[in-house]
């Protein structure tokens, strides 16, 4: 066998990253997506190796955005791989599991998320909706209400907010895990 | 009072990372952004956090769920009481999270061999006269091609992009939560989440796209931009934009050799024929092309979607030169 050698080759030197820098970041992500510590150093290691492979290919324009990404789609991997797995097992093992996702994905969640909605003003759910299940533009969904971009940011903004507080208030805490 | 401003603060990057989310949804992210992002990231680890959190948030399925129509979405059913249950016992807990990472491992060992190593997939796929082809991608969406059609295909950790050079095609689009799926014909993009949609480039100008499931949102450039639901459809023309009605069934007619045409201008159901027909169909005068025709055409029998049309308007066909040509 080679001698391992992880990590970047001399020849790509041109797009110079901190490596460290993006693997301590990408491992605090997956944390903060309320993923073990030891699930986090692996998926960050893989996204690491996939990145250096992808620089040596093309320009990327934000390294963390598409770390990021990678972070995401192999996290949904590893649930939906985990789901097809666990309806092979034994009920004991499957319904308590405690990943944030989830949690954010449990009928109490969406009651809360629910109850926060309604009391929202009308317009700012609607953007939340067009937005995000929609995935219209905020320029388009401004042009049909009658409001500017910025407007609408604004309200997907402060909608998340208030989102986030509701779990807050109904003890769900997005800050740590463990 | 310490309290105060630690909550202030945090709401403060929570609504940067909202903000951040929203701007990377966007189908292009211009690279000084990118840039502005890179460096926001790097600014404070409490950044990584509360974008993570919020990212989380924004993903999930029970926010989605939740901004459905109340009315529409089905009944809370009792299955998942116990998750409203007051916490249980410490140890309990824990036996479950070390029976899950043993878990959790194993299947992240499985997908770590079983994912390919290459990200982005760069891929054309062509096809001949006549000739009618399916490709699956590598995000498990389908593409059905009809004859003469071309497309470039680019799959990236974060994008779904298509390019329609040539042709028609129909594609049957597998839904992803995160990865938006575009169409670029030239002159109109094409986007969708988890649908299927019918887009054809009729010539250098016109683009004709019709919806069978979903939702799909066309962009024509200089803010142009249409939401179309499932049964309805566009036809673009430079400036001149028609709307068209009743799209019917699950995928077009085509992908079983029909044709139907609904006040479509001849030299559109030539171009399509002339996708198929052993021999080329020619219009002895271009004015021909304009008249309009109305039915279902099996484009499989040029004589007779021919024989059709001169019905229709009175016209003739001859073969000569080793091609159909349609004349007064």
């Amino acid at each position: 066998m080679l001698s391992s050698t992880r990590g970047a080759p001399y020849d790509i030197a041109q797009q110079d990253f901190d490596w460290c820098a993006v693997q301590v970041a990408v491992q605090r992500y997956i944390r903060g997506r309320g993923a073990r510590h030891d699930i986090a150093d692996d998926i960050a290691q893989e996204v690491i190796a996939r990145l250096v492979q992808l620089t040596r290919e093309q320009q990327i324009a934000s390294v963390f955005a598409l770390a990021f990404r990678i972070a995401d789609n192999l996290l949904m991997d590893m649930h939906r791989r985990e789901s097809r797995l666990s309806a092979e097992i034994d009920d004991d093992w499957r319904s308590d599991e405690p990943s944030l996702d989830r949690v954010l994905d449990s009928r109490r969640a969406i009651d809360i998320f629910d109850r926060c909605l309604k009391r929202m003003p009308q317009l700012r759910r609607e953007v939340l909706m067009r937005r995000r299940l929609h995935q219209e533009s905020c320029r388009a969904i401004g042009e049909d209400l009658g409001i500017s971009a910025k407007a609408v940011e604004k309200h997907i903004t402060r909608g998340m907010i208030d989102l986030r507080r509701a779990l807050d208030h109904a003890g769900i805490d997005l800050v740590g895990q463990d | 009072m310490g309290h105060d401003m630690h909550i202030r603060n945090r709401q403060a990057i929570d609504m940067q990372a909202i903000q951040w989310i929203e701007r990377l949804s966007r189908p292009v992210i211009d690279s000084a952004a990118a840039a502005d992002f890179d460096r926001w990231i790097l600014k404070d680890p409490q950044h990584v956090e509360s974008y993570a959190r919020m990212s989380a948030l924004w993903q999930s399925d029970g926010l989605a769920a939740a901004l459905h129509d109340p009315a529409t979405r089905p009944a809370a059913s009792n299955d998942d009481e116990d998750a409203c249950d007051a916490p249980r016992s410490r140890h309990h807990l824990m036996r479950r999270r070390t029976v899950q990472a043993v878990a959790s491992l194993c299947v992240l060992l499985v997908a770590c061999i079983a994912v390919p190593r290459l990200l982005v997939t760069d891929r054309i796929f062509a096809t001949g006269h006549g000739e009618m082809r399916t490709v699956s991608l590598p995000d498990g969406s389908t593409v059905r091609m009809d004859g003469e059609t071309r497309i470039a295909v680019r799959i990236t950790p974060w994008s779904r992009h298509v390019a329609l050079e040539r042709g028609e095609a129909f594609f049957d689009v597998a839904h992803e939560r995160m990865r938006n799926f575009t169409v670029d014909t030239g002159r109109a993009a094409v986007s969708v989440l988890g649908t299927a949609f019918d887009i054809e480039r009729v010539d250098a100008d016109t683009r004709v796209i019709q919806v069978y499931r979903g939702l799909v949102s066309v962009e024509a450039g200089t803010g142009r931009e249409w939401r179309l639901p499932a049964g309805s459809g566009l036809e673009l023309s430079g400036e001149r934009v028609r709307s068209l009605k009743d799209v019917e069934g699950d995928r077009p007619d085509w992908t079983s050799g029909w044709y139907e045409a609904n006040d479509t201008p001849v030299a559109q159901l030539v171009q399509r024929l002339n996708r198929t027909a052993p021999k080329a169909v020619a219009l002895a005068d271009p004015a021909l092309g304009e008249l309009l025709v109305t039915g279902r055409f099996q484009t499989g029998d040029a004589r007779g979607v021919l024989d059709a049309v001169a019905a229709i308007h009175d016209l003739h066909w001859r073969e000569t030169n080793g091609r159909y040509l349609l004349e007064r």
